[in-house]
């Protein structure tokens, strides 16, 4: 990672190098700095000037980019004659000079901060920061003397001398001061110790000096010691941040006077300027300062023409359009719509349309317009996994050396890594993380793979599932098609491409991102940037780190303790009493109860005591709080702890944002108030777990397990009071009864049968049962469920009632068939069951539905989309262990025709078909439209065994006796039929009757029955027909095109295919009757 | 008594544009028919704009430019927020509460758009008043595009009435045609007995001899759909037992009865309704023969399609069973059914809505459904009243505009007498003040 520093700008590389792909494992417990020296990405002069020759041929194309420039700056700005305000987006810093000028006493390389961000005008701002120190602490050996210091210095230069030979800076190890601070681990009773404060020249040596430290150094008079380190595992920019009281994306003022334009800019904002850190003011996000800045949005979406039968490789397939959509932030129209493309293409209406004869040509014109446009977010579908890294190697490939400048510094090329990002709320994901230096990316992908739990995350289906819309789906085969034809065709494509370039966008509009991670951002006090790419415990950490720091209270960097500190017993669920309530069952909430225990038991680091000091400290018993789990923490009066004052401040702030929100009138005000008062929930809600992860930065399993203690105590304890106090001796109408509870709540049947009834006894209760435990911890009456249909623990549904005359919305928990590898059909008939069962509280009617339907699956009627089941190709056949149904139809498909069989990283849609007696369920997938096209039958008892008769039974066994015996073995089952394959043997012996007759002599009598019984089939067909067919025109936004659509994720894929074929054969069967 | 004979008069049946025959689905889309009305239409409306808008260009979608005013020739697109739409079905929250099936889907949010093969563009201003439109007009615009990239509307072309053939003066004697629909044999509301008098009536074996004179000078019966009606709940899916099947057909043998006792005294056409045993989409096609076993034997009887156009004594006429109105009802709005007839006459296209929400088969190399010629009586069937006006074209067509109540809730037949077109209401009531 540290290269040296001595190459020299003037030596061009003989080939341009690739950039920089490194294998990083940013592991959520590791934070790692990386320095990036400012020479190291910057093009040569000769390149830097062969771009300028480039870009003065372009001049036509210059023009039309310069359209779209931010506004100019104002004469107060370009004098420097006022001061400079702005909200940041995304810190980091580089390795330079130190500036001489501001920082006349030292010289070198040091880091230099910069802040991008824009201000209220719209102009782009790139603030450099000077004279800002990587430090950390240790604890001062005792017997340390401040004499004693420079001697330490001295060791611990020649020790990293050691370690970084090649590094041409002159110190090292620039400072150790003694300061007085105190570890934030275990209660306390000096107010404070010694502690040294090591600063050092450059990031990165923080972690070199951290492992000399630990690993231990020889002084004199002391041996060799080693050393436990404070706050070395803080990130550059973080600790910047936090000295400077600084949090993620707020608004920063420079006065006049105290910023120097940079004389020769390095970046293509408009106000770039240095300055020292102590000279920056940094505003709270309140009332004026809580509003944002105009960003610039950027959608986009890229089109590559792949080859038959592979997916596109960057290496060989060229990139043929670029759709691009800039909106300004608060605006909902966007600001600019283009679309770049290989190749002429026919005019689009409201879209500028701009066509190249190459594909390098289109490349640059991509990069042209980031430069101008100069976006402060990208935006875009999957655009970090595929559609950045893909441009940047297709212009390798290509060897465009000067395309990846994408970012806001000058000549300085975009960066490509692999990494691994693991945690234990996301899971592992794998990436590539592409620098774009000064713009924040934001792949809407990563965000809902985040902060939803999808079946599918295609973009189809999750603009579907929150647009309500169906997106056009063009196969990868086809696109090449398209751009091989005419303008007409590739205009197609483009209208396709913006489309996918528009859809990010409206999903970040209507889900409200910018505002929700902005002050996410806020609130928790980290970068915008560190919310995609980083967990939780980051977020904890730097509200940690900076309540410390008022505090004087340093934090030790834990020693991996991996699992070996064993785990705790968890939330404690109550027995469920299965069934079917049929009167109205109140829940009663634990308001936050995590936080809320935390808050009422103060605890916290800093307050836990350990069982040595229990013994030696000789703390009153009334000062101290023993936890049910046996641990000791001392009471507020002693030592308030850390972690409560950040939970009462997160809950205020909440409390405040929402009785804001109440009053707030303006749309974006609201927007934002919402925003953050839904962060402050769930930064208050992560402190637990920041205590509980093993592998986590600070973990405490103390406080967690007494955390969950309290937890479970209050859940016992509030059932039994429910049951004492609710019954027939005390004079109420029946002995309540506690069916249910879950981590935080307590569901209750008071045995009334009126809604408004339950409420009142619910308030009671809960005021009643609030009144015993410590403040604040609180419980809540929120909404009875009437009725309710308790499966197991963790599985309920039920209708959800908060007024009492009607109920809210029907609520079920752990039942919804979200699970991918379910086909439609069971996702629908729970829900209509659900729906029949609870709203029309027809459990008849339910039962017969689910026979109706299990009838239709026999009898086979069942529209095939319900049946079709996707899985996602991961890696090719020959990496699976086990052969699995997909993977086995992939191969088998690609026999048939390699060109559009499914390829790695697509999703196999698939049913079970009847095979032959003994075959292996893999054996028995196939593809759905080859099903159709071959009338091959669906194996129905596949359907009816393994995916509709467990969510089933589940519904109905509190609810009917004998269920299974009733619904999956009653008489509807009886009669089956299945159809003919045209390519079975069978169809070999059958002999075709001839003539001219439709009808046998039998049934000649009944002529015009018959004849309405298969009119009424192509009747019902046309219906159908007309309405899939127009449906896929409105999607595909014309009528005068034909529908190309292959989206296999859209309901009606399938049943369009059928309907087109089912019609032709009920005609066919038709015609016969005109003779 | 004397004996009264028959009028006669000349037919000559000119449905062949709306028969299918050999015609199949082989996977073509909807586009074609499209294509194929945009080009019949545009030919049209460019030879009007010369007289309209002499010096403007005309452009298409693709060629505008901004600022520019010019005319340009596409169709129709309305984006409408309550249009009801098939993926509803699947989408994940179905609501609580049921939505109430509206009777229209007009929203005042709706919007137009006008296409053409090479794209489509948003219209802006207020001088085309979506609430009056559906998506499938082919229209000429004048207007220019704002930098927003709408096009903003100045006027609007639509292609006007058809020329038409000459109204035939040689006729002196009266001569009438009945109009009737919406029989609903089989339905609970249907009343035998009233369709019996009808039939008498028209036969000649009710009323005094003026009465029957009048039946004399009946020339033809044309049945405007939902003949019968037939008992849908039983076709749900399941397999049908032969009992039910039996009880399926029943409406058609009574019918069948009915109609050959006028069959049997005067010619007559049968055209298939949505509710008659026909296919669903436009054009249906004429009821099949073997519905019929015991009228279909007489020369008189003829099973038509829907729409159906024949002449009569050189008097054309144009008819439907009243699918393309009642779709114009929901997907627009007008004072009344007759103006959603006119609109179509003068948008010369019969079925406008076909096929984005009214079935229609996916033609391919036509759009049977364009109005080549104007009608000199255009029918449409099973209306809720009976109604009549006409209407003047600007090269001096005329054109009587007949809504054909349904028999089964009025009791109300139209009779029309092909020597003025004048036309009244022929009613039978069936109470009795006891």
């Amino acid at each position: 990672m540290n290269k040296t520093n001595s190459r020299k700008r003037s030596a061009p590389p003989p080939q341009p190098p690739p950039p920089t792909t490194k294998q990083a494992l940013s592991q959520e417990e590791e934070f790692v700095d990386e320095d990036v020296f400012i020479d190291e990405t910057l093009l040569s002069e000769d390149e830097e000037s062969a771009i300028l020759r480039d870009i003065e041929q372009r001049q036509a194309l210059a023009a039309r980019l310069a359209k779209w420039t931010r506004p100019s700056l104002s004469q107060e700005y370009l004098s420097q004659s006022r001061s400079i305000l702005f909200q940041q987006l995304e810190i980091d810093y580089v390795i330079g000079e130190s500036h001489r000028e501001l920082l006349p006493n030292r010289s070198g390389p040091a880091a230099i901060i910069r802040i991008f961000g824009v201000t209220k005008e719209g102009h782009s701002v790139c603030c450099k920061v000077h004279g800002f120190e990587p430090y950390f602490y240790i604890s001062c050996p005792p017997g340390m003397r401040p004499d004693d210091i420079s001697r330490f210095h001295q060791v611990l230069e020649a020790r990293m001398r050691e370690s970084n030979r090649n590094s041409n800076v002159r110190n090292l190890v620039i400072d150790v001061q003694m300061v007085q601070r105190r570890s934030i681990m275990y209660y306390q009773q000096l107010e404070s110790q010694p502690f040294l404060k090591i600063i050092v020249a450059l990031p990165t040596m923080v972690a070199s000096c951290r492992g000399i430290l630990d690993r231990g150094i020889q002084l004199d008079g002391l041996g060799m010691k080693s050393f436990i380190t404070y706050e070395s595992n803080v990130l550059f920019a973080l600790r910047f941040m936090i000295d400077c009281n600084i949090v993620g994306g707020n608004w920063i003022e420079i006065p006049v006077g105290k910023y120097n334009k940079t004389t020769k800019s390095l970046s293509y904002c408009q106000l770039e300027f240095d300055c020292l850190y102590s000279d920056l003011i940094s505003h709270a996000p309140e009332g004026e300062y809580s509003k944002m800045a105009p960003f610039r949005i950027l959608s986009f979406d890229i089109e590559c023409a792949g080859r038959k039968g592979h997916f596109p490789e960057p290496t060989h397939d060229p990139v043929i359009q670029i759709a691009n959509l800039v909106t300004l932030q608060g605006e909902d129209q966007p600001l600019i719509r283009n679309v770049m493309t290989l190749d002429s293409c026919s005019p689009i209406v409201g879209v500028d349309v701009m066509s190249f004869d190459t594909e390098e040509e289109v490349l640059l014109a991509w990069r042209d317009f980031i430069r101008e446009v100069d976006p402060d977010i990208i935006i875009g579908y999957n655009i970090c996994k595929f559609d950045l890294p893909y441009l940047i190697e297709r212009a390798v490939a290509l060897k465009i050396a000067e395309f990846p400048i994408l970012g806001r510094i000058r000549n300085s090329r975009v960066r490509v890594k692999d990494t691994t990002f693991s945690s234990r709320q996301y899971g592992i994901r794998e990436s590539k993380e592409v620098t774009v230096e000064g713009r924040v990316q934001f792949d809407l992908l990563q965000v809902m793979q985040r902060d939803y739990k999808l079946s599918s995350y295609s973009l189809n289906s999750v603009s579907a599932h929150f647009l309500s819309e169906q997106k056009e789906d063009v196969h990868h085969s086809i696109i090449s098609d398209l751009q091989n034809g005419s303008a007409e065709t590739r205009r197609r494509l483009a209208v396709y491409c913006l489309k996918d370039a528009y859809l990010p966008q409206r999903l970040l509009d209507k889900l409200m991102f910018v505002y929700n991670y902005v002050e996410m951002a806020r609130v928790t006090g980290v970068p915008i940037s560190f919310l995609l790419s980083r967990g939780q415990s980051i977020k904890v950490l730097s509200q940690l780190l900076r309540k410390a720091k008022q505090k004087n209270l340093v934090i030790p960097n834990a020693k991996q303790a991996g699992s070996e500190q064993g785990t705790f017993e968890g939330a404690t669920v109550l027995e469920a009493r299965a069934g079917f309530y049929e009167k109205p069952i109140a829940t009663l909430d634990f308001a936050s109860l995590y936080p809320s225990i935390m808050m009422a038991y103060n605890l916290c680091y800093c307050t836990l005591v350990t069982p040595e000091n229990a013994r030696n400290l000789n703390i009153p018993p009334e000062s101290v709080n023993k936890t049910p789990s046996g641990e000791t923490f001392v009471k507020s009066n002693l030592q308030k702890g850390i972690l409560p004052e950040i939970l009462e401040e997160l809950l205020a702030a909440r409390k405040r944002a929402k009785a804001d929100l109440k009053e707030a009138k303006d749309p974006l005000e609201k927007a934002v108030l919402d925003g953050r008062q839904l962060a402050l929930k769930i930064s208050a809600n992560s402190v637990y777990g920041f205590t509980g992860a093993t592998i986590g930065q600070l973990p405490c399993l103390e406080i967690s397990s007494s955390v969950t203690s309290y937890g479970r105590q209050m859940i016992e304890h509030t059932k039994k009071l429910v049951e004492d106090k609710f019954t027939t001796l005390n004079g109420y109408e029946h002995n309540a009864e506690v069916i249910y509870g879950d981590t935080d709540s307590v569901m209750v049947q008071f045995g009334v049968s009126a809604v408004e009834e339950a409420m009142n006894l619910g308030r009671e209760a809960a005021e009643y049962i609030s009144g015993t435990f410590t403040k604040p911890i609180k419980l809540e009456f929120e909404k009875i469920y009437y009725p309710y249909l308790l499966i197991s623990k963790k599985r309920y549904a039920g209708l959800f009632w908060t007024k009492p005359d009607n109920f809210d919305k029907m609520d079920t928990k752990g039942i919804e068939t979200v699970r991918r590898d379910n086909c439609l059909l069971v996702k629908n008939l729970v829900n209509d069951c659900l729906h029949k069962i609870l709203i029309d509280r027809d459990v008849p009617g339910a039962v017969q539905y689910v026979k109706n339907a299990i009838s239709d699956l026999l009898m086979n009627r069942m529209d095939l989309s319900l049946l079709v089941i996707t899985k996602g190709l991961t890696k090719t056949g020959d990496d699976y262990e086990v052969k699995t149904a997909h993977v086995e139809l992939a191969e088998r498909m690609r026999k048939r025709d390699a060109a559009t069989a499914p390829n790695v990283g697509d999703r196999v849609p698939y049913v079970i078909i009847k095979a032959a007696k003994g075959a292996k369920a893999y054996e028995k997938s196939e593809d759905p439209i080859y099903v159709l096209e071959n009338n091959i039958p669906i194996d129905p008892h596949y359907y009816l065994e393994n995916q509709i008769s467990k969510p089933i039974l589940r519904i109905f066994e509190p609810i009917l006796k004998n269920a299974s015996k009733e619904l999956l073995h009653g008489s509807h089952t009886r009669s089956i039929s299945i159809s003919t394959p045209v390519n079975s043997g069978i169809m070999k012996f059958a002999k075709k009757h001839g003539g001219n007759r439709t009808l046998c002599s039998h049934c000649k009598g009944r002529e015009a029955e018959l004849y309405c019984k298969s009119v009424a089939q192509v009747s019902d067909l046309e219906i159908l027909f007309g309405r899939l067919w127009t449906q896929c025109q409105e999607c595909q936004g014309s009528l005068h095109q034909d529908v190309l659509c292959t989206s296999r994720d859209c309901p009606i894929f399938y049943r369009r295919k059928k309907a087109q074929k089912d019609m032709a054969e009920a005609r066919l069967q038709l015609d016969r009757w005109s003779f | 008594m004397g004996r009264i004979e028959r009028l006669q008069s000349s037919y000559q049946s000119l449905d062949e544009s709306f028969e299918i025959g050999k015609e199949m689905y082989r996977g073509q889309q909807y586009s074609q028919i499209y294509f194929a009305r945009l080009r019949l239409m545009r030919t049209l409306l460019y030879s009007l704009v010369p007289l309209w808008k002499p010096n403007s260009p005309v452009c298409t979608v693709l060629g505008l430019e901004e600022g520019k005013d010019c005319v340009i020739v596409g169709t129709l697109f309305k984006h409408m927020k309550l249009k009801p739409c098939i993926l509803d079905e699947y989408s994940k929250e179905r609501s609580v509460v049921p939505l109430v099936k509206p009777h229209n889907f007009v929203h005042q949010d709706d919007y137009l758009d006008l296409e053409d093969e090479s794209g489509r563009v948003k219209l802006g201003g207020n001088i085309i008043v979506p609430s009056v439109y559906v998506t499938g007009i082919v229209v000429a615009i004048y207007g220019k595009e704002t930098g927003a990239g709408d096009f903003l509307v100045h006027e609007v072309l639509e292609a006007g009435l058809p020329p038409q053939i000459e109204f035939p003066i040689k006729s002196r004697e009266d001569r009438y045609v009945v109009l009737v629909s919406g029989l609903s044999v089989g339905s609970s509301r249907s009343n035998p007995l009233q369709f019996q008098l009808l039939v008498d009536h028209i036969t000649g074996h009710l009323g005094d001899e003026k009465e029957q004179s009048i039946a004399s000078q009946i020339v033809r019966v044309v049945i405007a759909g939902n003949s019968v009606e037939m008992p849908r709940g039983l076709l749900n899916g399941q397999n049908l037992a032969s009992k039910d099947l039996s009880r399926m057909a029943e409406p058609v043998k009574e019918l069948d009865i009915l109609l050959n006792q006028i069959a049997a005294g005067l010619p007559l056409d049968i055209m298939p309704g949505p509710c008659d045993p026909a296919n669903f989409a436009l054009p249906q096609q004429a009821l099949h023969r073997c519905l019929f076993p015991g009228s279909s034997l007489y020369s008189t009887f003829r099973s038509c399609t829907n729409p159906h156009c024949f002449e009569l004594d050189g008097v054309r006429f144009l008819g439907t069973s009243g699918q393309n109105v009642d779709d114009l009802d929901k997907y627009s709005e007008a004072k009344d059914k007759l103006d959603f007839m006119e609109r179509t006459l003068r948008w010369r296209h019969l079925a406008p809505t076909a096929p984005n929400t009214l079935g229609c088969y996916p033609y391919t190399d036509r759009d049977p459904f364009f109005i080549e010629s104007c009608p000199h009586v255009y029918f449409v069937g099973n209306q809720d009243k009976y109604d009549t006006r006409v209407i003047k074209g600007s090269e001096g067509q005329s054109v009587r505009l007949v809504c054909v109540p349904k028999f089964s809730e009025t009791g109300v037949a139209v009779m029309l007498n092909l020597r003025d077109l004048e036309c009244h209401a022929l009613s039978f009531g069936t109470q009795f003040s006891s």
